[in-house]
Protein backbone atom coordinates (compact mmCIF):
# COMPACT_ATOMS: atom_id res chain seq x y z
CA UNK A 1 0.00 0.00 0.00
CA UNK A 2 1.52 3.42 -0.80
CA UNK A 3 0.71 6.65 -0.31
CA UNK A 4 -2.84 7.60 -0.15
CA UNK A 5 -4.81 11.43 -0.21
CA UNK A 6 -6.84 12.99 3.03
CA UNK A 7 -8.15 16.08 3.55
CA UNK A 8 -7.63 17.59 6.99
CA UNK A 9 -10.10 20.11 8.51
CA UNK A 10 -8.83 21.91 11.24
CA UNK A 11 -9.79 23.54 13.35
CA UNK A 12 -7.90 27.30 13.54
CA UNK A 13 -8.21 30.37 16.23
CA UNK A 14 -6.41 33.42 17.08
CA UNK A 15 -7.96 35.11 19.77
CA UNK A 16 -5.95 38.69 18.86
CA UNK A 17 -7.59 38.41 15.24
CA UNK A 18 -11.09 35.98 15.29
CA UNK A 19 -13.81 35.90 17.46
CA UNK A 20 -14.98 32.49 16.90
CA UNK A 21 -12.66 29.76 15.49
CA UNK A 22 -13.06 28.50 12.03
CA UNK A 23 -11.49 25.68 9.99
CA UNK A 24 -8.99 25.10 7.39
CA UNK A 25 -8.78 22.53 5.00
CA UNK A 26 -5.32 20.68 3.86
CA UNK A 27 -5.14 17.97 1.61
CA UNK A 28 -1.91 16.16 1.56
CA UNK A 29 -0.72 12.49 1.05
CA UNK A 30 -0.05 10.44 3.94
CA UNK A 31 1.77 7.66 4.70
CA UNK A 32 0.48 4.28 5.68
CA UNK A 33 2.11 4.06 9.06
CA UNK A 34 1.47 7.75 9.96
CA UNK A 35 -0.26 8.62 13.29
CA UNK A 36 -2.75 11.86 13.23
CA UNK A 37 0.32 13.55 14.79
CA UNK A 38 2.56 12.99 11.60
CA UNK A 39 0.19 14.37 9.42
CA UNK A 40 -0.32 17.46 11.87
CA UNK A 41 3.64 17.96 11.43
CA UNK A 42 3.70 17.73 7.73
CA UNK A 43 1.25 20.18 6.95
CA UNK A 44 3.02 22.49 9.57
CA UNK A 45 6.62 21.90 7.61
CA UNK A 46 5.23 22.16 4.35
CA UNK A 47 2.11 23.15 3.34
CA UNK A 48 1.34 25.95 6.70
CA UNK A 49 3.99 27.04 8.98
CA UNK A 50 1.07 28.97 11.14
CA UNK A 51 -0.78 26.14 12.37
CA UNK A 52 -0.21 26.20 16.14
CA UNK A 53 -0.68 23.07 18.33
CA UNK A 54 1.62 20.89 20.89
CA UNK A 55 3.58 17.72 21.11
CA UNK A 56 6.66 16.61 22.08
CA UNK A 57 7.46 12.79 23.02
CA UNK A 58 6.00 11.07 19.96
CA UNK A 59 5.82 7.91 21.90
CA UNK A 60 2.57 8.46 24.34
CA UNK A 61 4.32 9.16 27.57
CA UNK A 62 4.25 13.14 27.83
CA UNK A 63 0.91 13.60 27.51
CA UNK A 64 0.47 16.83 25.46
CA UNK A 65 -0.62 16.10 21.92
CA UNK A 66 -4.48 15.59 22.89
CA UNK A 67 -6.83 16.67 20.45
CA UNK A 68 -10.03 15.67 19.29
CA UNK A 69 -9.94 13.78 16.05
CA UNK A 70 -13.46 13.48 14.38
CA UNK A 71 -14.81 14.42 17.57
CA UNK A 72 -13.29 11.76 20.37
CA UNK A 73 -10.43 12.57 22.51
CA UNK A 74 -7.46 10.98 21.19
CA UNK A 75 -3.78 11.38 21.62
CA UNK A 76 -2.73 11.87 18.37
CA UNK A 77 0.83 10.62 18.41
CA UNK A 78 -0.57 6.86 19.29
CA UNK A 79 -3.76 7.29 16.85
CA UNK A 80 -3.65 5.49 13.68
CA UNK A 81 -4.66 7.10 11.03
CA UNK A 82 -5.22 4.62 8.60
CA UNK A 83 -8.74 4.00 10.63
CA UNK A 84 -10.53 7.20 9.14
CA UNK A 85 -12.21 7.79 6.05
CA UNK A 86 -10.71 10.39 3.17
CA UNK A 87 -11.69 13.51 5.94
CA UNK A 88 -9.94 13.63 9.42
CA UNK A 89 -11.41 16.73 11.50
CA UNK A 90 -9.61 17.96 14.19
CA UNK A 91 -10.22 19.67 16.79
CA UNK A 92 -8.89 21.21 20.34
CA UNK A 93 -10.01 19.02 22.89
CA UNK A 94 -13.11 19.93 24.45
CA UNK A 95 -13.90 21.69 27.59
CA UNK A 96 -11.03 23.92 28.01
CA UNK A 97 -10.04 26.95 26.72
CA UNK A 98 -8.68 27.21 23.50
CA UNK A 99 -5.36 29.39 23.65
CA UNK A 100 -4.69 29.29 19.40
CA UNK A 101 -5.84 26.70 17.10
CA UNK A 102 -4.96 23.07 18.59
CA UNK A 103 -3.47 24.32 21.64
CA UNK A 104 -5.57 24.29 25.09
CA UNK A 105 -5.16 26.13 28.43
CA UNK A 106 -5.17 23.91 31.32
CA UNK A 107 -4.66 26.07 34.56
CA UNK A 108 -7.69 24.88 35.67
CA UNK A 109 -6.66 21.29 35.43
CA UNK A 110 -3.24 22.09 37.38
CA UNK A 111 -4.95 23.64 40.18
CA UNK A 112 -7.13 20.59 40.72
CA UNK A 113 -4.49 18.66 40.79
CA UNK A 114 -2.94 20.45 43.43
CA UNK A 115 -6.12 20.11 45.41
CA UNK A 116 -5.70 16.52 45.85
CA UNK A 117 -2.31 16.69 47.19
CA UNK A 118 -0.84 14.12 44.85
CA UNK A 119 2.37 13.84 47.01
CA UNK A 120 2.86 11.63 50.06
CA UNK A 121 1.36 12.84 53.18
CA UNK A 122 3.18 11.66 56.77
CA UNK A 123 2.02 12.75 59.99
CA UNK A 124 5.73 12.79 61.20
CA UNK A 125 8.32 12.66 58.50
CA UNK A 126 10.60 9.91 59.07
CA UNK A 127 14.36 10.69 59.77
CA UNK A 128 17.01 10.16 57.12
CA UNK A 129 18.66 7.67 59.85
CA UNK A 130 15.51 5.55 59.86
CA UNK A 131 15.62 4.90 56.43
CA UNK A 132 13.20 4.14 53.57
CA UNK A 133 9.66 3.61 53.41
CA UNK A 134 9.15 0.17 52.67
CA UNK A 135 6.37 -1.40 50.68
CA UNK A 136 5.66 -5.20 49.19
CA UNK A 137 5.14 -5.19 45.80
CA UNK A 138 1.53 -6.61 46.88
CA UNK A 139 1.07 -2.80 48.36
CA UNK A 140 2.42 -1.54 45.18
CA UNK A 141 -0.04 -3.44 42.63
CA UNK A 142 -2.52 -1.63 44.87
CA UNK A 143 -2.29 1.61 43.37
CA UNK A 144 0.14 1.13 40.61
CA UNK A 145 -2.35 1.39 37.48
CA UNK A 146 -3.76 4.35 38.80
CA UNK A 147 -0.42 5.82 38.50
CA UNK A 148 0.12 5.20 34.87
CA UNK A 149 -1.49 8.48 34.18
CA UNK A 150 0.57 10.73 31.77
CA UNK A 151 -1.71 14.34 32.19
CA UNK A 152 -3.51 13.76 28.83
CA UNK A 153 -6.29 15.13 30.09
CA UNK A 154 -8.51 13.31 27.03
CA UNK A 155 -10.53 12.30 30.21
CA UNK A 156 -11.60 15.82 30.95
CA UNK A 157 -12.26 15.98 27.13
CA UNK A 158 -14.96 13.13 27.30
CA UNK A 159 -15.90 13.58 30.80
CA UNK A 160 -20.17 15.24 30.65
CA UNK A 161 -19.89 16.03 33.89
CA UNK A 162 -16.95 18.37 33.65
CA UNK A 163 -18.58 19.50 30.25
CA UNK A 164 -21.93 20.21 32.58
CA UNK A 165 -19.72 21.77 35.69
CA UNK A 166 -16.41 23.01 35.22
CA UNK A 167 -15.83 22.95 39.23
CA UNK A 168 -15.98 19.17 38.94
CA UNK A 169 -12.13 17.86 39.95
CA UNK A 170 -12.60 15.33 37.58
CA UNK A 171 -11.29 12.17 36.59
CA UNK A 172 -7.17 12.40 36.35
CA UNK A 173 -7.42 14.27 39.54
CA UNK A 174 -9.32 12.15 41.57
CA UNK A 175 -7.59 9.08 40.15
CA UNK A 176 -4.42 10.64 41.34
CA UNK A 177 -5.84 11.64 44.39
CA UNK A 178 -7.05 8.25 45.47
CA UNK A 179 -3.91 6.71 43.65
CA UNK A 180 -1.92 8.23 46.78
CA UNK A 181 -4.87 6.92 49.26
CA UNK A 182 -4.55 3.12 48.25
CA UNK A 183 -0.18 4.07 48.95
CA UNK A 184 0.89 2.11 51.89
CA UNK A 185 3.48 4.72 53.10
CA UNK A 186 0.80 7.80 53.00
CA UNK A 187 -1.26 8.93 56.06
CA UNK A 188 -3.52 11.50 53.99
CA UNK A 189 -6.46 10.30 53.36
CA UNK A 190 -8.15 12.15 55.72
CA UNK A 191 -7.47 15.08 54.18
CA UNK A 192 -7.93 14.06 50.49
CA UNK A 193 -11.26 13.10 51.37
CA UNK A 194 -12.43 16.16 52.61
CA UNK A 195 -10.70 17.69 49.06
CA UNK A 196 -13.52 14.74 47.42
CA UNK A 197 -15.83 15.89 49.69
CA UNK A 198 -16.00 19.57 49.25
CA UNK A 199 -16.15 21.91 46.13
CA UNK A 200 -16.27 20.07 42.85
CA UNK A 201 -17.02 16.54 44.68
CA UNK A 202 -16.45 13.04 44.02
CA UNK A 203 -20.40 12.43 44.29
CA UNK A 204 -20.70 14.75 40.89
CA UNK A 205 -19.30 11.88 39.07
CA UNK A 206 -22.90 10.07 37.21
CA UNK A 207 -20.80 6.91 36.30
CA UNK A 208 -20.59 7.54 32.31
CA UNK A 209 -17.27 5.59 32.19
CA UNK A 210 -16.06 7.66 29.14
CA UNK A 211 -12.90 8.26 30.96
CA UNK A 212 -11.76 4.69 30.69
CA UNK A 213 -13.42 4.56 27.79
CA UNK A 214 -10.87 7.07 26.01
CA UNK A 215 -7.68 6.59 29.01
CA UNK A 216 -4.48 5.82 26.40
CA UNK A 217 -2.86 4.39 29.09
CA UNK A 218 -5.57 2.33 30.73
CA UNK A 219 -5.59 3.84 33.98
CA UNK A 220 -9.31 3.35 34.62
CA UNK A 221 -9.73 6.92 36.10
CA UNK A 222 -13.82 5.54 36.28
CA UNK A 223 -12.91 3.04 38.58
CA UNK A 224 -10.71 4.79 40.77
CA UNK A 225 -13.22 8.03 41.09
CA UNK A 226 -16.38 5.28 42.12
CA UNK A 227 -13.70 3.33 44.42
CA UNK A 228 -12.41 7.05 46.18
CA UNK A 229 -16.46 7.55 46.42
CA UNK A 230 -16.86 4.45 48.96
CA UNK A 231 -13.63 6.40 50.42
CA UNK A 232 -14.97 9.62 51.09
CA UNK A 233 -17.77 7.94 52.40
CA UNK A 234 -16.06 5.70 55.04
CA UNK A 235 -14.22 8.22 56.00
CA UNK A 236 -17.26 10.32 56.14
CA UNK A 237 -18.96 7.82 58.37
CA UNK A 238 -15.73 7.73 60.49
CA UNK A 239 -16.00 11.04 61.17
CA UNK A 240 -19.40 10.76 62.88
CA UNK A 241 -18.07 8.36 65.74
CA UNK A 242 -14.02 9.50 65.86
CA UNK A 243 -11.97 12.47 66.43
CA UNK A 244 -10.33 13.93 63.10
CA UNK A 245 -6.74 13.62 62.95
CA UNK A 246 -4.08 13.00 60.14
CA UNK A 247 -1.79 15.25 57.96
CA UNK A 248 -3.50 18.10 56.77
CA UNK B 1 -27.76 25.35 50.54
CA UNK B 2 -24.78 24.59 48.13
CA UNK B 3 -22.46 23.76 51.20
CA UNK B 4 -25.98 21.94 52.72
CA UNK B 5 -26.31 19.68 49.84
CA UNK B 6 -22.26 18.89 49.78
CA UNK B 7 -22.43 17.90 53.81
CA UNK B 8 -25.10 15.90 53.28
CA UNK B 9 -23.85 14.15 49.40
CA UNK B 10 -22.20 11.17 50.97
CA UNK B 11 -24.95 9.78 52.43
CA UNK B 12 -27.57 10.08 49.81
CA UNK B 13 -24.71 8.57 47.32
CA UNK B 14 -25.20 5.89 49.75
CA UNK B 15 -28.64 5.36 49.66
CA UNK B 16 -28.56 6.36 45.66
CA UNK B 17 -26.39 3.10 45.19
CA UNK B 18 -28.54 1.17 47.23
CA UNK B 19 -31.46 1.75 45.42
CA UNK B 20 -29.70 1.36 42.32
CA UNK B 21 -28.38 -2.38 43.82
CA UNK B 22 -30.90 -3.40 46.33
CA UNK B 23 -33.74 -1.19 45.57
CA UNK B 24 -34.02 -2.33 41.60
CA UNK B 25 -33.81 -6.09 42.32
CA UNK B 26 -36.74 -5.82 44.90
CA UNK B 27 -38.74 -3.47 42.50
CA UNK B 28 -38.58 -5.50 39.84
CA UNK B 29 -39.22 -8.69 41.76
CA UNK B 30 -42.27 -6.41 43.39
CA UNK B 31 -43.80 -6.10 40.09
CA UNK B 32 -42.97 -9.38 38.28
CA UNK B 33 -44.88 -11.16 41.20
CA UNK B 34 -47.61 -8.27 41.88
CA UNK B 35 -48.03 -7.24 38.48
CA UNK B 36 -47.61 -9.60 36.13
CA UNK B 37 -47.36 -13.56 37.95
CA UNK B 38 -50.33 -12.75 40.38
CA UNK B 39 -52.97 -11.15 37.88
CA UNK B 40 -51.85 -14.33 34.82
CA UNK B 41 -52.42 -16.36 37.52
CA UNK B 42 -49.44 -18.39 37.62
CA UNK B 43 -48.69 -17.55 41.38
CA UNK B 44 -51.05 -20.28 43.87
CA UNK B 45 -54.53 -18.29 44.76
CA UNK B 46 -53.75 -18.17 48.77
CA UNK B 47 -49.62 -17.48 48.12
CA UNK B 48 -50.83 -13.78 48.87
CA UNK B 49 -53.84 -14.16 50.63
CA UNK B 50 -53.80 -11.12 52.96
CA UNK B 51 -53.25 -12.72 56.04
CA UNK B 52 -50.12 -14.59 54.62
CA UNK B 53 -49.02 -11.27 53.30
CA UNK B 54 -49.98 -9.47 56.57
CA UNK B 55 -47.26 -12.34 58.50
CA UNK B 56 -44.80 -11.82 55.78
CA UNK B 57 -44.62 -8.35 55.99
CA UNK B 58 -44.86 -7.74 59.37
CA UNK B 59 -41.94 -10.29 60.23
CA UNK B 60 -38.97 -8.04 61.30
CA UNK B 61 -36.98 -9.19 58.20
CA UNK B 62 -40.39 -8.84 56.12
CA UNK B 63 -40.76 -5.16 57.84
CA UNK B 64 -36.86 -4.41 56.89
CA UNK B 65 -37.44 -5.79 53.25
CA UNK B 66 -40.76 -3.45 52.90
CA UNK B 67 -38.82 -0.66 54.05
CA UNK B 68 -35.92 -0.70 51.44
CA UNK B 69 -38.96 -1.68 48.71
CA UNK B 70 -40.33 1.97 49.74
CA UNK B 71 -37.41 4.03 50.11
CA UNK B 72 -34.57 2.89 48.41
CA UNK B 73 -35.69 3.54 44.80
CA UNK B 74 -37.50 7.00 45.91
CA UNK B 75 -33.53 8.08 46.56
CA UNK B 76 -32.64 6.38 43.35
CA UNK B 77 -35.02 8.11 41.55
CA UNK B 78 -34.53 11.43 43.79
CA UNK B 79 -30.65 11.22 42.64
CA UNK B 80 -31.49 10.24 39.07
CA UNK B 81 -33.93 13.36 38.29
CA UNK B 82 -31.45 15.68 39.98
CA UNK B 83 -28.65 14.85 37.90
CA UNK B 84 -30.81 15.00 34.92
CA UNK B 85 -31.67 18.32 35.71
CA UNK B 86 -28.15 19.33 35.95
CA UNK B 87 -27.42 17.56 32.73
CA UNK B 88 -30.11 19.62 31.13
CA UNK B 89 -30.22 23.01 33.06
CA UNK B 90 -26.67 23.02 34.65
CA UNK B 91 -26.21 23.85 38.00
CA UNK B 92 -28.07 27.39 38.14
CA UNK B 93 -31.40 25.82 39.83
CA UNK B 94 -29.77 23.40 41.85
CA UNK B 95 -30.58 25.17 44.75
CA UNK B 96 -33.78 24.55 44.69
CA UNK B 97 -34.33 21.22 42.55
CA UNK B 98 -31.78 19.00 44.75
CA UNK B 99 -34.31 20.05 48.36
CA UNK B 100 -37.59 19.69 46.73
CA UNK B 101 -36.72 16.01 45.34
CA UNK B 102 -34.70 14.76 48.43
CA UNK B 103 -37.45 16.31 50.31
CA UNK B 104 -40.01 14.30 48.81
CA UNK B 105 -37.77 11.26 48.90
CA UNK B 106 -37.62 12.06 52.66
CA UNK B 107 -41.00 12.37 53.03
CA UNK B 108 -41.72 9.24 51.11
CA UNK B 109 -39.23 7.45 53.48
CA UNK B 110 -40.80 8.83 56.44
CA UNK B 111 -44.38 7.78 55.55
CA UNK B 112 -43.26 4.51 54.41
CA UNK B 113 -41.68 3.78 57.62
CA UNK B 114 -44.67 4.74 59.59
CA UNK B 115 -47.49 2.42 57.59
CA UNK B 116 -44.74 0.28 57.92
CA UNK B 117 -44.47 0.52 61.96
CA UNK B 118 -48.36 0.11 61.93
CA UNK B 119 -48.04 -3.33 60.43
S1 LIG C 1 3.61 13.64 21.83
FE1 LIG C 1 3.97 12.99 23.87
S2 LIG C 1 2.17 11.87 24.28
FE2 LIG C 1 1.92 12.38 22.22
Amino acid sequence: MGEQKKTFVVTRFDPDRDDAPTTREYEIAVQPDWKTLDALNFIKDHVDGTLAYRWSCRMAVCGSCGMMVNGEPRLTCKDVLSQYGDTVHIAPLANFPVVRDLVIEFDGFMEKFERVKPWILRAKEKAVEEGTHRQSPEQLADFQHFSMCINCMLCYAACPVVSNEPAFLGPAAIALGHRYNLDSRDEGNGARNQVFRGDGTVFSCSYANECSEVCPKKVDPAAAVNQAKIGALLDWAKGLVLPRGGPE
Amino acid sequence: MHRFLLRIEPIVWLLFGQGVLIGTILLTSWVLVVGMLEPLGLVPADALAYERALRLGAHPIGRLVLLALIALPLWKGAHHLRHLAIEFGGHARDAVVAPVLYGLAALGSLAGLFAIIRL
